[in-house]
């Protein structure tokens, strides 16, 4: 589960619990909330969409128990899928036929806007980069051409030498502060601040469940960092002087100046105006005061109960 | 025709190939190869086709690598003393005597610049690097023993992982080395109180041709109010920059990023592979060289009191690089 994107992982997650309710009962199912809550913690403290998502389910099975556990899940899926591609949609009528973008990493929201892109016969050229640490620029690269655009890949070092080029930078994010900053693959602060830098147009396609409401509480995103096994095969380190130390940041935070618009399912707004957007959409994740975390842990003890 | 030594076509190739590489080693790899192509002639002892000879020499070496002044810099320096000489063997003596003086000051030249960019760093400092370049990271492990160094971050440098001999070299003299990816700079950079890096090239305007990401790097610092250091030797100033010529920038295969098999497997993906960028004189605090530490702006001075006779010998050839009217041909 390393791999995938936030969105990825959401589908994932949902898919995985709809079928243990189906299938194991509802005991499996708050099993498996609670590890996944454990991973969510320590591998992807950043992933804030599938934090929402357990949160909402929680919540559900605190006011109404198992009762149509299951449907609420598909229904969370069907929301989830509409407002990705809501949000893509949206993006996808801000980019002209023969604009040149740049996107870094394999976000699913970014894979959206090209289908949409390519559905409506706009033909635009797109830079990715490498992406490292992961390498997952390879991947976006690949599915743009299958799209038929064409598609320069580059290392993550050539964005400067390449936004002369570029047109608008167009990115997703594993979160959103309410302060209106991202956070979002390794890479991602360089690239809008050299886009800044260029007077490039930086956008950002994140559904509302990206946006974290425990930050408007004062609460710190948190960043996870890998060692060098994420840089470097057990066989090459062995021509590195032993102890080879390397820190490996997988997320980091672009804030709100740098960004033109953050995207979503609801409209395209300042990245300060989040917390307005918060305020004007339905419950669901402006409800908390209460973390995931101590929703699963809740649920945890109604079943031990 | 195949009239070269073997010594020197290895030395092209490998240079060409990035075996030899920074701009500094292959400035004297190509002192080195000149010198050596001078002593080895066996052709007729005759000026005119010993001139010929070596002009034919310089332009291969040149021909190797488009970016780096460094290059281009050390044969107009070894080849025009032959300009002067009248006879066959004064000629061959005057090219490994300037190659040789060539190897000797700029290694003197690496030294000194450690020496003053040490000087630079306050006490309890961290580092950041990007790539590998020997003025740079003697900068860095004169100013840990000095006790001014606390940690060096690295990048790695894709896509040729130069920033791998930087950490092997730092870790050897004991100097405390993190390695970071390319994407993390702007990540660690508010921990950072210098960036320094070396040059390939630095432009009359004072701007710093260097690997690629250098530029974005220094942004990035800039933005952080992090000092950016660039250590470079002064034959790495570029005089045919003075008089309007542009840097070339170099593309590389595209296999230095992706392996064969997934270019072949993706026709429509271009990948592009510039080596070096341009960083702006005006996000570069200051250039260490070996006559001392100058603003990037400054560097018209270097170009004219320390290479004023490259700019004769560039006069003599008409605002382009003519290594035959160089040499009087």
């Amino acid at each position: 589960m390393r791999k995938l994107t936030g969105s990825e992982l959401v589908f994932n997650i949902l898919d995985e619990l709809y079928s243990i309710t189906i299938k194991s009962g509802e005991k499996e199912l708050v099993k498996r909330l609670f590890e996944l809550k454990d991973f969510i913690l320590n591998e992807r403290p950043a992933s804030m969409a599938v934090q929402n998502i357990l949160r909402q389910i929680g919540l559900y099975i605190l006011e109404h128990g198992f009762i149509n556990i299951d449907k609420y899940i598909i229904e969370l899926r069907e929301r989830y899928e509409n407002s990705l591609e809501k949000a893509a949609e949206i993006m996808s009528r801000r980019i002209a036929s023969g604009e040149v973008l740049l996107s870094n990493s394999n976000s699913l929201a970014v894979r959206r806007v090209l289908k949409h892109l390519s559905e409506r016969g706009k033909n635009v050229k797109i830079y990715v980069t490498e992406s490292r640490p992961g390498g997952e620029g390879l991947l976006l690269a690949e599915y743009a051409e299958s799209l038929g655009f064409e598609v320069y890949l580059i290392v993550d070092s050539a964005v400067r030498f390449f936004m002369k080029n570029i047109d608008k930078v167009i990115v997703g994010a594993e979160a959103v502060a309410s302060n209106g900053a991202i956070v979002s693959k390794i890479g991602t602060s360089l690239i809008a601040l050299v886009a800044k830098e260029a007077r490039k147009r930086v956008f950002v396609v994140a559904p509302v469940m990206k946006f974290s409401p425990e930050t408007l509480y004062g609460e710190l995103l948190k960043l996870p960092e890998y060692d060098w096994r994420s840089l470097i095969s057990e066989e090459e380190i062995t021509k590195l002087p032993v102890d080879y130390k390397a820190r490996v940041p997988l997320y980091d935070v672009t804030p709100p100046e740098y960004i033109d618009a953050i995207v979503t399912e609801y409209g395209l707004f300042a990245p300060q105006a989040i917390p307005l957007v918060l305020s004007l959409i339905e419950k669901p994740i402006t409800s908390p005061g209460r973390s995931f975390e101590e929703i699963v842990n809740s649920i945890k003890a109604l079943i031990e109960v | 025709m195949n009239m070269y030594p073997e010594r020197v076509l290895e030395i092209a190739s490998g240079i060409r190939e990035m075996k030899i590489r920074g701009a500094g080693r292959i400035a004297r790899a190509t002192a080195e190869a000149l010198k050596i192509a001078a002593l080895s002639y066996n052709g007729v002892e005759d000026l005119v086709l010993f001139k010929k000879y070596m002009v034919e020499v310089g332009e291969l070496l040149i021909s190797t690598r488009p970016t780096a002044i460094s290059l281009p810099n050390t044969v107009v320096y070894v080849l025009s003393s032959l300009r002067n000489s009248s006879s066959f063997s004064e000629a061959r003596e005057s090219v490994v005597k300037r190659a040789d003086n060539f190897i000797r000051e700029s290694e003197e030249a690496t030294k000194r610049i450690s020496l003053i960019g040490a000087k630079r760093i306050k006490e309890n400092s961290i580092v950041l690097t990007h790539c590998h370049s020997t003025a740079a990271v003697g900068v860095i492990i004169e100013a840990y023993k000095q006790g001014r160094v606390v940690r060096v971050y690295s990048t790695e440098t894709r896509p040729f992982y130069q920033g791998r001999v930087t950490y092997t070299q730092l870790a050897k003299s004991g100097v405390p080395v993190v390695q970071i990816p390319d994407s993390a700079v702007r990540y660690i950079i508010n921990e950072v109180d210098y960036v320094v890096v070396g040059a390939d090239t630095v432009t009359s305007n004072g701007a710093v041709v260097n690997k690629i990401g250098t530029s974005q790097v220094a942004l990035a610092a800039k933005e952080a109010r992090t000092r950016v250091y660039v250590a470079a030797e002064s034959y790495k100033f570029s005089p045919l920059t003075l008089i309007g010529e542009l840097v070339t920038i170099e593309y590389r295969s595209p296999e230095e990023i992706v392996s064969r098999e997934w270019i072949e497997k993706h026709p429509r993906v271009k990948v592009l592979n510039p080596v070096f960028d341009v960083t702006p004189p005006e996000y570069i605090d200051a250039i260490i060289t070996e006559y001392g530490v100058i603003p990037p702006q400054a560097a018209v001075l270097i170009l004219v009191e320390k290479l004023g006779w490259a700019l004769d010998v560039l006069g003599y050839s008409e605002g382009k690089l003519d290594l035959k009217r160089i040499v009087a041909l």
